[in-house]
C-alpha cells in the first residue's frame, strides 16, 4: 500500500496542463507543470493567488483531472482511473486537510479519525491510530462533536484523520489559513512531526511564508508554471522569493492589454481564496 | 419603488432562482387540487346524466298512482313499498284528463349469461316487469326486435344482453328465482343509454310477470298514467285522487322521476362523491404537511438573506409579506394547474368508465363554479395557511443572523412540547376510551381520534429522536459508517424529520385503519358463521336488496330430499313495522331452522309457532319488554295488521335475526318469494365433498346458485370487505404518493444543505454508490419512523373503529390485527422511501467534488 516509485516520488505531476474554459475566456490554470513530491518529505507549494497552486495540489491528489500531462500517486497513474478508483484510491492512500469543514459534523472526534477507514470498511491499524491520537493531544475530547472543539481543535483532528490509513501522501489546503497563528503553529508542528518521526509525506499549499517555512522544501508557482524550488525554506527567504515573484507578476500585469480579463489572474484555479460570486462561475 | 413591488419583486426572484425548492409543494397543491377538482366535476356530471336519463325515459308518464305504505327498516337506503291492484288502471283510465293508464309489475329477475354464469347481481338490481304495451309509458325503448307476444318471450336491456352475450333469438333461463325459461325477441335502451346505470332489466308479457313476479295475480307495484294533451300534471294527480281507494297514493311524474334520480343518487352517487371528497381531504391534509414542511426549511436555509434584508432596513412586514406572497404566487399557479388537471382527470375517466363496463352516460362535463371556486379556495388556503408560521418565523430573523454561521434549524423537542404531546395523547386515549366503552357515542369516539392524531403530529418531534435513535442502530451495524452517517443525519433536525414523517404517517394510518377495520369485518362474517351456522354447506345468491334474485324457495325443499341430507332450511326475508320501526324478518321452518343454525339456548316451543306466533332472539325480547306468551302488533307493507304471540326465545340472532315468523304466517303479506340461503346439513357418514357434489347438482336446475362450504360460505360474505379495502388503498396511493414527494423534496433541500459535508464526504473517499445509499438509507429511516407512527395510530384508530361499530349495532364485533397485510403496508412503507430518496440520492452523487468543498 505504501508504495513508492523507484524514482522515490510519493507523487508526481509530469507536464500538467490545465484549462478551464476556451476561446476568449480560456484560462490555463497549470501550464506544463512537472513536479515530483518525494517521499517522506514535506513539501510546501506556494506562490501568488491565482497561480494555481490550489490547482495543482487538486489534480495530484486525483480530485481533479488534467486537461493533459499525468499524474500518478505511488507509481498509480490517474489518468486511467474511473470515478469509483479515484474514490477508492484517495480513500486507501491519501490524506487530506481543508482550510476549514474538514470534519462531519455528525461524527464524533474518534468517528471523523476513522471515517476513511470505516467508509472502506476495514479496521485500521489500532495502535498508529491510538499514537495519533496522543499527538494531537484529543485523547479526553474522542466522543465530543466538531461543534465543541475549537479551530485549532478541529483541524487537529483533521491532521489525524488524514494520517489515519497511513496513506502515501497526505494534501493539505491552507491548513492554517482559518486559524490564529499559534493554533496554526500547532498544525504546522503537527505535520512535521508526522513527515520526520514516522516517514509520512505531505504536500501543503499555502500563501504564508511562515506556513511555508515548517516545509523541507518550497515549490514555487506563477502563473501556471513551476517558478523555483527551495530546499530548507526560512521565513524570510520564502517571503523575499514571493515578493519577487509578486514584482514580476506586477510587471506583467502592467504591460498586460487593456481589457485582459480579471479572471486570468484571479480566476477559478484557486476557488479557496476567491469570493463567492467568482466561485459560482468557476468551471465543474 | 413602493415597499409592496419590492416585497413582490423580492419573491418573485426569489421563487425563480429557488424553482426547484417548491417542485415538491407545487406537486402536492397539484395533485391534492387535481383530486378535489376531479371529484366534484365528475359528481355533478353524473348527476346530471342520470338526471336527464330519467327525465328522457319517463318523459312520457304524467302520473304514478302507488300504495301510500312503506316500510323501512333501519341501515336500509330504499323501503319496500306494498302492491296496488293492477285492476285500477282500468278505472284511472277513465278518470278526466287521462290519456292512457298501464299497470307496472315490478319484482326481481335475474338473467343467466350465455356462459351460463348469471349476469349482474353484484349491488344494481336485477329488476323484471311487465312489457308496457304503451310505447310512451314504457321507460324503456325498444332498439331492436320486438315486443313479447307469447309467454316466454322477453325483452332485455342491451347492456345485459352485451354483458351476458345475448342475441335476438336466444333462449336462457331468468331466476325469478324459480327458473324460468325464456326467449329473447327484443332489446331495449333506457332513456337513451343501454340501461338504468349497472342495472338490468327484463321485460316480460303482463301474464308472464303475474305469474313469476307477484305471488298473487292481479298486484302491481304502481300504476303509469299520461294525461291527455293540454293538462298539467299537478291537475292530472288532482283528480286521480278521488278515484283512488284508500292506502293509495298518485305523484306527478316529475316527482317520480325526482325520487329515481334521488335513489340513484342517494345510494350510489353521494355515498360515492362523499368517499372521494374523504380521500381528496386526506390527500389535502397530507399535502398540507408536506408544504409546511418545506416553506419551513426554506425558510430557514434563507435566514441569512432574510437577516440582511432586516439588517439593510426591511420591515418584518416586509419580510413575512415576502415569503407569503410567494406562497401564494405558488399557490394560485399550483391551485390553476391543479383545476385543469381534475377537470382532465374527470374527462379521463369519462373516457375510460364505459371500457370498464360502467355506464357513463356521454354528454358534457358539467363545470360548475362550485367545483371549480372550491377547490381554487382549498388550494390557496392550504399552501398560504402552511406557509403562515414558517413566513412569521421568517419575519422574526434578527439581523444579526446574518452573521451567524448555520442556518438550519436544529432545536430539539421542547420541554413544552413533550408536556402538550402527552397531555393531548392522554386526552385523546381518555375521550377515546370514554366514547366506545362507557358511553357509546360516536362523536366522542371521533374527537378522541382528531386528538389522537394531533397528539402524533405534535410529538413526533420528541418521538421522532428515540424511536430513530433504535431503528438506525442495526442500520450502522449492518451498513457499517453509510449506516451510521444516515442515521445521525435523519436524527439532525427531530422536527424537520418528524413534519415529513408525518405525512406519511397519516397516509399509513388511513390505511392501516381500513387494513384493521376490513379484517376486523371479515372476523366478524367468520365468528358469526362459526358461531351461528351448524349446516355442513350453504347455497346463497345475493338477494333482491343486494341486487340478486335470491333462491327460489322450492329449492330448500327439493335439497331436503336428497339421500346425503339430513335437513335443509331456507331463510327468506321480509319485512314488517313493530311499533313504528321498520324489522327485518325471517321467513323459515323453524323446526328445520334449529338443525340448520345454531341458534343457542332457545326457550319456548319453534313446532309451535303456527300461522300468528313468532319467535324472538332473547336480545330483542328484552329491549322491547317482551317475554314468552306475550302479544305485539306487526303492520306489513300491504297496509295490514296483525298481532303475533311471542312462543320461543333464542339466544344467538347472528343469521337468524331478530324476529322469526313461518312461512304460513307471512304468506298472506309477501311479495315475490325468495330464499337468501339454503342451509344444508349431511346425514352422518357423508362426505362434504361428495354431499355438496349432490347438493350442487339438484341447484343446477335453480340457476345454477353457488354452493359453498362453511369456510367458503364465511369468505363470501366477505368478499365486498376485499373489493372496498382494493378501493380505498387505490384512492390512498394519491395521499401515499404526496407524503414521499414530501420526503423527496425535503431531502433534496437536506442534500443542498449538505453540499460541503457531502463534498468532504467525497473527497476523503466515500464512493458515489456509497453517498447514493447513505441518502437513500436517511430516506427509509424517515419512513420508517412515519410507516411505523401510521400503523401505531390506524390500528388505535381501526380498533376505536370496530369498538364504535359495536357500539352502534347489535352484531358482537371481532377486533383482528391482521399480521400480513400490515407487514405489506410496512414493506410498501420502507420501499416508498427508498424510492423516495432515489433522486435526492443521484443529486448529490452527481455533486462535483471540487466545488462542493469550495463553495462558501
Amino acid at each position: 500500500m505504501n508504495t513508492t516509485d523507484a524514482g522515490g516520488a510519493a507523487a508526481r505531476v509530469v507536464d500538467a496542463v490545465k484549462v478551464y474554459g476556451s476561446g476568449d475566456t480560456e484560462v490555463r490554470a497549470l501550464d506544463g507543470v512537472t513536479v515530483d513530491f518525494p517521499a517522506g518529505r514535506f513539501t510546501a507549494i506556494m506562490g501568488p493567488s491565482g497561480s494555481g497552486k490550489s490547482t495543482l495540489m487538486h489534480c495530484a491528489a486525483g480530485l481533479d483531472t488534467l486537461t493533459s500531462g499525468s499524474a500518478a500517486i505511488g507509481g498509480t497513474e490517474l489518468g486511467t482511473l474511473d470515478d469509483r478508483r479515484l474514490t477508492v484510491l484517495r480513500r486507501d492512500r491519501v490524506g487530506f486537510v481543508f482550510q476549514a469543514f474538514n470534519l462531519l459534523p455528525t461524527l464524533t472526534v474518534a468517528e471523523n479519525i476513522t471515517l476513511p477507514l470505516d467508509l472502506a470498511g476495514v479496521r485500521g491499524d489500532a495502535e498508529w491510530i491510538d499514537a495519533l491520537v496522543d499527538v494531537i493531544g484529543l485523547r479526553d475530547r474522542l466522543h465530543h462533536r466538531p461543534s465543541e472543539l475549537s479551530g485549532g481543535q478541529q483541524q487537529r483532528v483533521a491532521v489525524a484523520r488524514a494520517f489515519a490509513g497511513r496513506p502515501d501522501v497526505v494534501f493539505a489546503d491552507e491548513p492554517t489559513g482559518n486559524l490564529d497563528s499559534r493554533s496554526g503553529a500547532e498544525v504546522l508542528g503537527l505535520l512535521g512531526r508526522a513527515v520526520r518521526q514516522t516517514a509520512r509525506t505531505v504536500v501543503m499549499v499555502t500563501h504564508d511564508p511562515v506556513a511555508a517555512a515548517h516545509a523541507d522544501e518550497v515549490v514555487f508557482l506563477a502563473d501556471g508554471r513551476l517558478v523555483d524550488r527551495m530546499q530548507d525554506p526560512t521565513a524570510e527567504r520564502v517571503l523575499d522569493r514571493m515578493k519577487a515573484l509578486d514584482g514580476a507578476l506586477d510587471g506583467a500585469l502592467d504591460s498586460a492589454p487593456d481589457g485582459a480579463p480579471d479572471s486570468a489572474l484571479d480566476g477559478p484555479r484557486d476557488a479557496s481564496e476567491i469570493p463567492d460570486h467568482h466561485a459560482q462561475g468557476a468551471p465543474s | 419603488m413602493s415597499s409592496a413591488s419590492a416585497t413582490a419583486r423580492i419573491s418573485l426572484s426569489s421563487l425563480r432562482a429557488h424553482k426547484r425548492r417548491f417542485a415538491g409543494t407545487f406537486s402536492a397543491v397539484l395533485l391534492g387540487v387535481s383530486f378535489l377538482t376531479g371529484t366534484l366535476v365528475m359528481g355533478d356530471t353524473l348527476r346530471a346524466s342520470f338526471d336527464s336519463m330519467f327525465a328522457g325515459a319517463t318523459s312520457g308518464t304524467d302520473a304514478v298512482v302507488r300504495s301510500a305504505d312503506t316500510i323501512t327498516t333501519p341501515g336500509e337506503a330504499q323501503g319496500v313499498r306494498g302492491p296496488v291492484d293492477a285492476g285500477l288502471a282500468t278505472r284511472i283510465a277513465q278518470a278526466p284528463g287521462v290519456a292512457a293508464a298501464a299497470a307496472n309489475i315490478q319484482g326481481s329477475g335475474q338473467l343467466v349469461g350465455a356462459d351460463g354464469e348469471p349476469i349482474g347481481g353484484q349491488g344494481p338490481p336485477t329488476l323484471a316487469g311487465n312489457w308496457i304495451e304503451d310505447t310512451r309509458l314504457n321507460p324503456y325503448r325498444l332498439a331492436e326486435g320486438r315486443a313479447p307476444e307469447r309467454s316466454g318471450e322477453v325483452v332485455v336491456n342491451r347492456g345485459a344482453a352485451a354483458t351476458g352475450d345475448l342475441k335476438i333469438g336466444d333462449s336462457t333461463v331468468l331466476r325469478t328465482p324459480d327458473p324460468v325459461r325464456v326467449t329473447v325477441v327484443g332489446l331495449a335502451t333506457f332513456g337513451g343509454a343501454d340501461g338504468m346505470s349497472q342495472s338490468t332489466f327484463t321485460g316480460m308479457t303482463r301474464a308472464d310477470a303475474e305469474k313469476y313476479l307477484t305471488p298473487t295475480p292481479g298486484e302491481a307495484a304502481s300504476i303509469l298514467v299520461r294525461a291527455e294533451p293540454g293538462t298539467e300534471q299537478r291537475d292530472l294527480v288532482d283528480a286521480l285522487t278521488p278515484v283512488l281507494p284508500k292506502g293509495v297514493e298518485a305523484i306527478t311524474g316529475e316527482a317520480a322521476a325526482a325520487e329515481n334520480t334521488e335513489m340513484i343518487s342517494g345510494q350510489f352517487l353521494d355515498l360515492f362523491t362523499t368517499f372521494l371528497l374523504v380521500f381528496s381531504g386526506v390527500a389535502l391534509l397530507v399535502a398540507t404537511f408536506s408544504i409546511h414542511n418545506t416553506f419551513a426549511i426554506v425558510v430557514a436555509q434563507r435566514t441569512r438573506e432574510n437577516a440582511l434584508l432586516r439588517a439593510l432596513g426591511a420591515a418584518r412586514r416586509q419580510v413575512v409579506g415576502a415569503a407569503l406572497a410567494e406562497a401564494a404566487a405558488v399557490a394560485v399557479v399550483a391551485s390553476t394547474a391543479g383545476l385543469l388537471g381534475g377537470i382532465g382527470v374527470a374527462a379521463g375517466l369519462q373516457a375510460l368508465f364505459p371500457a370498464l363496463g360502467f355506464p357513463f352516460p356521454e354528454g358534457e362535463l358539467v363545470i360548475s363554479g362550485l367545483s371549480l371556486g372550491l377547490p381554487l379556495l382549498v388550494g390557496t388556503v392550504v399552501c398560504l395557511g402552511s406557509a403562515l408560521l414558517p413566513a412569521v418565523r421568517a419575519g422574526r430573523t434578527a439581523p444579526l443572523a446574518a452573521l451567524r454561521e448555520t442556518a438550519v434549524d436544529q432545536s430539539g423537542a421542547s420541554r413544552s412540547r413533550t408536556v402538550t404531546g402527552l397531555a393531548l395523547a392522554v386526552t385523546a386515549v381518555a375521550t377515546t376510551l370514554a366514547g366506545v366503552l362507557l358511553t357509546p357515542s360516536i362523536w366522542l369516539a371521533a374527537t378522541g381520534a382528531v386528538l389522537a392524531l394531533a397528539a402524533f403530529v405534535v410529538l413526533g418531534p420528541v418521538a421522532s429522536t428515540a424511536v430513530l435513535r433504535v431503528l438506525a442502530r442495526p442500520l450502522g451495524r449492518l451498513r457499517g459508517v453509510t449506516g451510521a452517517l444516515a442515521g445521525r443525519n435523519a436524527l439532525r433536525s427531530p422536527k424537520r424529520t418528524a413534519a415529513t414523517a408525518s405525512a406519511l404517517m397519516i397516509g399509513v394510518a388511513v390505511v392501516a385503519l381500513f387494513t384493521v377495520f376490513g379484517a376486523s369485518l371479515k372476523a366478524t362474517m367468520d365468528q358469526t358463521v362459526d358461531r351461528s351456522f351448524a349446516g355442513d354447506v350453504a347455497i346463497s345468491a345475493p338477494s333482491f336488496g343486494a341486487g340478486g334474485s335470491g333462491l327460489s324457495p322450492a329449492l330448500a325443499g327439493r335439497v331436503a330430499e336428497l339421500p346425503e341430507v339430513e335437513s335443509a332450511v331456507g331463510l327468506g326475508r321480509g319485512v314488517a313495522e313493530v311499533d313504528g320501526t321498520g324489522r327485518q324478518l325471517t321467513v323459515t321452518d323453524p323446526v328445520a331452522l334449529a338443525k340448520g343454525l345454531d341458534l343457542g339456548d332457545v326457550r319456548g316451543d319453534l313446532a309451535a309457532l303456527g300461522a300468528d306466533g313468532l319467535a324472538l332472539s332473547t336480545a330483542e325480547a328484552e329491549a322491547r319488554g317482551l317475554a314468552l306468551g306475550d302479544r305485539t302488533e306487526l303492520a306489513f307493507t300491504d297496509g295490514s295488521q296483525a298481532t303475533f304471540t311471542v312462543r320461543a326465545l333464542y339466544e344467538q340472532p347472528e343469521l337468524a335475526g331478530n324476529y322469526v315468523l313461518t312461512r304460513e304466517a307471512w304468506a298472506p303479506h309477501r311479495g315475490q318469494d325468495s330464499d337468501t340461503v339454503v342451509a344444508v346439513t349431511f346425514k352422518d357418514g357423508v362426505a362434504v365433498d361428495s354431499g355438496k357434489a349432490a347438493v350442487e347438482k339438484t341447484a343446477a336446475a335453480y340457476g345454477n346458485p353457488e354452493v359453498q362450504t362453511r369456510d367458503a360460505y364465511a369468505q363470501s360474505s366477505a368478499g365486498g370487505i376485499d373489493m372496498m379495502l382494493t378501493l380505498v388503498y387505490a384512492l390512498l396511493a394519491l395521499a401515499v404518493l404526496i407524503a414521499l414527494l414530501g420526503i423527496a423534496n425535503t431531502l433534496t433541500l437536506a442534500v443542498h444543505e449538505r453540499t460541503r459535508e457531502l463534498g468532504l464526504l467525497r473527497a476523503v473517499g466515500q464512493t458515489r454508490a456509497q453517498l447514493r445509499a447513505m441518502v437513500r438509507w436517511e430516506s427509509v429511516l424517515v419512513a420508517a419512523f412515519g410507516t411505523a407512527g401510521g400503523l401505531a395510530l390506524g390500528g388505535f384508530l381501526g380498533w376505536v373503529l370496530v369498538q364504535a361499530s359495536q357500539g352502534s349495532g347489535d352484531t358482537d364485533f371481532a377486533f383482528a390485527v391482521p399480521p400480513v397485510q400490515l407487514a405489506v403496508v410496512a414493506l410498501v412503507g420502507l420501499a416508498a422511501g427508498a424510492f423516495a430518496g432515489w433522486r435526492p440520492a443521484r443529486r448529490a452523487a452527481r455533486l462535483d467534488v471540487l466545488r462542493a468543498i469550495a463553495t462558501e
